[in-house]
Order: structure tokens, then sequence, then C-alpha cells
């Protein structure tokens, strides 16, 4: 369930590499992050992803999807015609204000931290 | 059958005739002719023949109650030769038997019995125990309800290549059957049912037979390919007396050599492997004993290469700076990619997409040279399609991979001179470079979701090693795609790992954790698995077992309280067709009720913890549970987790 066979998605994956957390995520519409934590439950995407966004195991690994730097609009894209193995949310199953709200959920949740400040992974 | 050549007067139901048995009697002549002789009554039924009169008129006969032998004594002199150690029953008539001859006249030693409450976790305990002996199990069932209970673990075992030894108990002769019971449990060809999944089986007929049948069993399964025998075992052979022990040999078992690959062939892999810019090898099943690994390391290490291990033994350290097992991109950059024991090369070169048009991509680099080493095309059949797809190859070569090992190793090294010395060192530098940021991948990966209730994964797993760490440990399970154990933790000797299930039969880990268990006993090594609870719930009775036989295993429970692939699998296709994302945990979760397994374990007489949502409370618990273990008894530790 990875990003990288689309052209848009692999900009964003450069855009990461560049280093510019946060600044996709402003661009993104305003959304309800408890319907979002909401929806994202409801609909099955912790199933492949985690609770709190923490990526899992389908066909291999899944993408970590906390404060994820992905813009709105890629994330859309990716949630209505998935690259490879992730299931399709058209809009009727999933409005566009439930995909900014789940989108919003996401960047609530912590993320990804400093491994130096986890003794139990330094070993 | 045979009854009659062994003892062919001493059938377990024609006792009056029993030339073997104590205090047999007939009727007299003279009390049969005055039988005879009786006067005809004017009866409305029709009088009795002369058997039947007798029988009612005459003192009864005395019917033989005791025997000093039985075929099933011989059986276990057998079984001692081939040094089984355990055996392991689901107790069923048909092999009474020899139950009662391994226990009384065997001691129960050599092989010593282990009480299974379901034939597939038998097969499953003696799965485990190879992988971590080295040496087969042998298991008894019945031949008809026990063997088809046992058929999925068979088939298990028969994928993962491993030896188990398996007799089954039946009634040939018709006229032996009693009523009922052994009609149905009895077959005129048992072994027919899993046929196509054992490497071979027989029915011997006499106890000679049974002799040289059991030899034969034993070195075709422990031949490379390994896989299941079945000897089923008649109740007559097994139950009457031996008639002629003195003329009953047990053939010996010799030295066996697996097959190694051809001279010829070894040096053109060689030569190939020297000459190429970026040869990955590719392992499986590689190290069948703790030889495997050391040869392999000293072959990547020689041409400073990249090896991925797929899993199916310990095959290569995980933290070696050659292990690129989790970076695909080493894969498509080889310019010679070498399977060794890899049953499905096809899968290292291309990749498989699953959406409505299944679609599939070569992913190896253009060009890329492709060699196989292994034993797989020596023993394939033809149902059950676990061979794989099938992937062209430049060099196909037939032999056991960890067997030719050494002489590849040594062929290499002939042909590494000073100046490939010193381009492999700049190779195997930049290959530990990637090694070690995967390993700094998965650590930063591992921290997203560090705190969450329930349990992350990837926290389940470093609380468990940090437990287990500084001890002599061994991880013999893990649940459906969870590799988090093999990205994280440091496997550096051979009996860290062995392996999955082999034919993705759910059920395996429990039962197999067990057997792999029993064998680490003997070496005071602590045995870690790490299950599933979809897995649990198919044979939840062997934590009887466990406690019976006191093994002892830290056995975690990754409670994500569903059968998890299939609910995303089933997602998927509510995903394709745009309707019922929110239906998909219907059939694939275990909720409403919750199930506590550590309550479950306590009603088997296991140690149980938990559940345990809050991350805080697990290093703690998985503590007692591990003092537990160290007493020498199992331990459940109950796991409220996510997903995966």
């Amino acid at each position: 369930m990875t990003f990288l066979f689309r052209p848009l998605a692999a900009a964003c994956v450069l855009a990461i590499g560049f280093g510019v957390p946060g600044a996709f995520a402003q661009s993104a519409p305003p959304g309800d992050p408890d319907n979002g934590k909401r929806v994202y439950l409801a609909d099955g995407c912790f199933t492949c992803h985690g609770r709190i966004g923490e990526g899992g195991n389908y066909y291999g690994l899944t993408p970590i999807l906390a404060r994820t730097t992905l813009p709105f609009e890629g994330f859309k894209q990716q949630l209505r015609d998935p690259a490879r193995v992730m299931p399709p949310f058209p809009e009727a199953v999933l409005s566009d204000k439930e995909a900014a709200d789940i989108y919003a959920f996401l960047q609530t949740l912590p993320g990804k931290r400093p491994v130096k400040d986890f003794p139990l992974l330094n070993q | 059958m045979s009854k009659r050549r062994n003892s062919p007067d001493a059938g377990r139901r024609n006792f009056l005739k029993g030339a073997g048995l104590v205090g047999a009697a007939a009727l007299t002549p003279a009390a049969a002719k005055a039988q005879v002789a009786a006067p005809k009554a004017d009866l409305k039924a029709a009088s009795p023949g002369p058997k039947l009169t007798a029988y009612e008129t005459q003192p009864p006969g005395k019917d033989p109650v005791t025997q000093t032998s039985s075929g099933g004594d011989f059986m276990v002199d057998v079984l001692k030769t081939l040094d089984f150690d355990y055996c392991a029953i689901n107790c069923a008539s048909s092999f009474r038997g020899i139950q009662e001859s391994m226990i009384n006249y065997g001691g129960n030693k050599k092989p010593e019995i282990l009480t299974c409450t379901h034939e597939d976790t038998a097969v499953h305990l003696a799965q485990g125990y190879y992988k971590m002996a080295g040496k087969p199990m042998a298991m008894m069932c019945h031949g008809v309800v026990g063997l088809q209970h046992a058929a999925m673990s068979l088939y298990n075992a028969w994928c993962d290549r491993v030896p188990v030894f398996v007799m089954i108990g039946n009634i040939v002769e018709a006229d032996k059957r009693a009523p009922g019971a052994e009609w149905v449990h009895s077959a005129i060809d048992p072994g027919a049912l899993v046929r196509e999944f054992v490497k071979w089986d027989d029915q011997p007929a006499s106890l000679q037979h049974f002799a040289e049948s059991a030899v034969r069993a034993y070195k075709i399964a422990t031949t490379p390919p390994m896989a299941p025998v079945l000897l089923s075992l008649d109740a007559e052979l097994q139950e009457n007396p031996i008639h002629d022990r003195e003329s009953l040999r047990i053939p010996k078992l010799p030295k066996m050599v697996p097959p190694q690959a051809d001279s010829g062939a070894v040096a053109d892999l060689a030569k190939m492997l020297v000459a190429a810019e970026s040869p990955v090898l590719v392992c499986d099943r590689v190290a069948r004993t703790p030889a495997g690994m050391k040869h392999l390391v000293e072959l990547a290490e020689t041409l400073q290469c990249a090896v991925v291990d797929n899993g199916g033994r310990m095959n290569f350290p995980t933290r070696h700076p050659l292990n690129h097992t989790f970076s695909r991109a080493t894969l498509s950059q080889a310019d010679l990619v070498v399977g060794l024991e890899t049953k499905d090369l096809w899968a290292a070169v291309n990749q498989f997409t699953d959406r409505i048009e299944r679609t599939s991509r070569p992913t190896g680099k253009k060009g890329v040279k492709l060699v196989s080493l292994g034993t797989h095309e020596l023993l394939t059949k033809s149902n059950y399609q676990d061979f794989a797809r099938y992937q062209e190859t430049d060099l196909s070569i037939g032999g056991d991979a960890e067997a030719s090992l050494p002489a590849l190793v040594e062929a290499v090294k002939r042909l590494v001179d000073g100046g490939r010395k010193s381009a492999y060192e700049a190779r195997g530098k930049k290959l530990a470079g990637v090694q070690l940021a995967s390993l700094e991948r998965f650590r930063s990966d591992a921290t997203a979701g560090w705190d969450s209730s329930p349990i992350s994964v990837p926290r389940m797993v470093m609380e468990v090693y940090n437990q287990i760490k500084d001890e002599d440990w061994s991880l013999v399970g893990t649940s459906t795609g969870n590799n988090w154990p093999r990205m994280l933790w440091n496997m550096d000797k051979p009996h860290r790992w062995n392996g999955g299930s082999g034919g993705g039969g759910v059920g395996y880990t429990l039962p197999a954790s067990l057997g792999a268990a029993l064998a680490n006993k003997e070496h005071g090594r602590i045995t870690v698995s790490l299950g599933g609870d979809g897995d649990f719930m198919f044979a939840p009775g062997a934590l009887w077992t466990a406690a019976h036989h006191r093994i002892p295993i830290l056995y975690v429970v990754l409670n994500n309280r569903a059968y998890h692939q299939e609910y995303m699998y089933v997602l998927n296709m509510a995903g394709r067709l745009g309707r019922g994302v929110t239906n998909a945990h219907v059939g694939t979760t275990l909720i409403d009720p919750n199930i506590d397994y550590a309550t479950v374990a306590r009603g088997f007489g296991v140690h149980g913890e938990g559940p345990i949502s809050d991350p805080a409370e697990l290093g703690p618990a998985l503590k007692r549970a591990l003092a537990v273990v160290k007493s020498g008894q199992p331990a459940v530790v109950d796991v409220v987790s996510e997903p995966r």
C-alpha cells in the first residue's frame, strides 16, 4: 500500500525528502479531527494503518499515516484511486468532508519521534 | 492378513484357536457327538444347531485372557532403534496395542508418549520439534477420523519440508472388526487421504514387513527433501502374540548422506558468483542444522554479497551487515540472484498486485541471471500447488543447499584473487550502510505507535525482547505478518528462529511452538512465541499438553481480536465494490464477547497474565511470566494489541 507508484505521490515523497513537515498540512481544508477519528475507525482505515496511524502490514509494510506530510490532494487521490493494493474509497463511501476530517485527525497523532528517546529500541 | 502370517492361529477374536494363548479349550469329541444325537423336540422355533446347543449345554470353554507378548512389543523394539525421544498421540482404540507396548514394554521412554488433545496438535508439535531438535518425532492417531484431523497439519509439515513419522491404527480384515466404531474407523487404504502430501506410506502385512518399512520410512523422511511419512498399523499385527520373535530382524539404520550438488555445477555457480557485480543470495529453508548458518555466512562474507532471508529457517543473522532481507531495492539491482532452497524464486524477481485485474511485473534488473540450488524439484507432486509459479533460470542445480555449501564456499575462495577482494570489500561496506539504515528506519517506525492502547505490535515485540535479550532465548513462532522481531531483534544464533508453518494452515503456532520448546528444554533455553489469537483458538487444548508435560515456554498472544488478514481482505473486496466498508468485521473478528486468553490458560493449568491493554503494564507482566517459565512451566501473556 505504498504511494510510490504515482507521479503525484512521487512528488510528495520528494518533498518529504527535502524536509518540510507540516507545510502540506497547512494547505489542507479545515477538518473535524473528532469526526475524522470516528470515520477512520468505522471505515476500517485502522486495519492497515493502525488506530493511531502507526502503520501496519498487509502485503508488506503499510505506510505510517500519523502526521502525514502528504498534501491533502494527494491524500484524497490515494483514497479515490489508490495505487497498488489499497481499496478505493469513492465519494459515495467517504465524502470529501470526511476525507478532510480524517486528514485533520491524522495531524493530531503523535507520529514518529526520536529513537534516542526510547531505550527499548536501542538494544 | 498379518496375523495369519506371523501367528496363524492366534487371531485376537479367535481365542479358542490361539496356539500362543493360555487356556485354550474346545468341545470334546464326545460332547459334540452327544449333541448330534440329541432328540428333536416338537418346537415351533427352529432347533439350534449342534454348536449352539453345545455352547448352551456344556460348561463354558476357558477363554484365554492373557498373552505373553504382542506385535506391538516388537514394533517398540524397532522404534527404539530409530532413537525417537517422543511420540505425540491422541489416543485411539485402533492403536491400543502399540500404545500399551510403548507404555509398559517400552517403559514409556524413547519414545515417551506426549498426550495431545487433537491430532492436529500432535503433528504440529512434531513439526516444531524437528526444526529445533534436528530429529523427527513419532506421532500416532486413528487411521480414519484421526488422520482426517491430522491432515492439515501434515500438509503444513509437507510444505515446510519437515519429517514427521506418522503411525495410524487400522483394522484391515473385515471379519476382525467389531460392529460399530471399528467399521467406521477402518479403511482399505487409509493413507490415500494424505498421500499427496506425505513422501511415502505403507501398510505392513507382517512384523518383519513393519521392521523394514519403519527403517525405510525413517530414511525416506530424513533424506532431503524431507517430508512426513506414514505407516498404517493393522490392529491384529499390533495386538496378537509374536509367533516367532527369533525369526524377526530389525534392519540397522545406516549413516545417511544428503544429496549434494554436482561438482561441475558447483564450479559453474562459483564462477558466476565471483564474476557478478551485485550477486544476491535468496534463501528460505537452507539451514537444516546449525552448520547451515555458518556456511551461508562464510559464503556471503567471502563474496561480500547481500543475503535475503525469507525466514523458512534461521539462515542468516538479522543484524549481519550483509543481511538485506527487507531491502527490495537490493534484489532489483542484482545482476545474479541465487535461490537456495527457495520454492518461490519467481516472487524474488517479480511483483504481483492483487487488484481487480491481477497483474505482475518483473522487478529484476534487465539481464539478471538466475540460479536455483535446492531439493524442491526432487520432490514434487501434482495436486497441491505448493511448488509456486515457474521461474525460468539460467542454471538449476538439484541438491541439498546446506550440504552443497561447503564445496561452493571452497570453489568461490579458489577464484577470489586480491583485486577482487578489494572490490568485494567496497561492495560490502556499501551494503553494510544500507543494512544499518534499514535498522534505523525500522526503529524510527516503531516509535509511531509506541504509547498506543491497544498496544502496538513493535512495542509488544520490544517489551518481550527486553525481558529475554540477556538469556539464551529462542523465538519459535509469530503471528501472520509480524516481521518485527526479524527487523528489530538481534537474531545471531541458529536456534534464534525456526521458520513458519509452511502451508499457511492456521493453528500451527501454539502446538508447533510447544514442540520447539520441548527441544529447547534440554538446552536450558528460554523459548518464546508471539502467536496470534485466531491461531490460538484452533487448538487451545495444546496448553494442557504444555502444562501436563511441563514444557516451559513464554507464549504471548497477540490479541488483535480478529482474523486480521482476512479482515483486510474483506475490506478490500468491499472497497472495490464501493459498499459496506463498515461491515468488514462481520465474520472476521473475535469480539462480543472478547476472549480472555489468560483465563483460558489458567483453565488448562497454565500461568496466565492479562489481558493487558496498557503498555506500561506489559513489562512487569512479562517479567512475572518469565519467572514462571524459568521454573520449568509454561506461561501465557494475553496482549490486547493493535492489528499489526
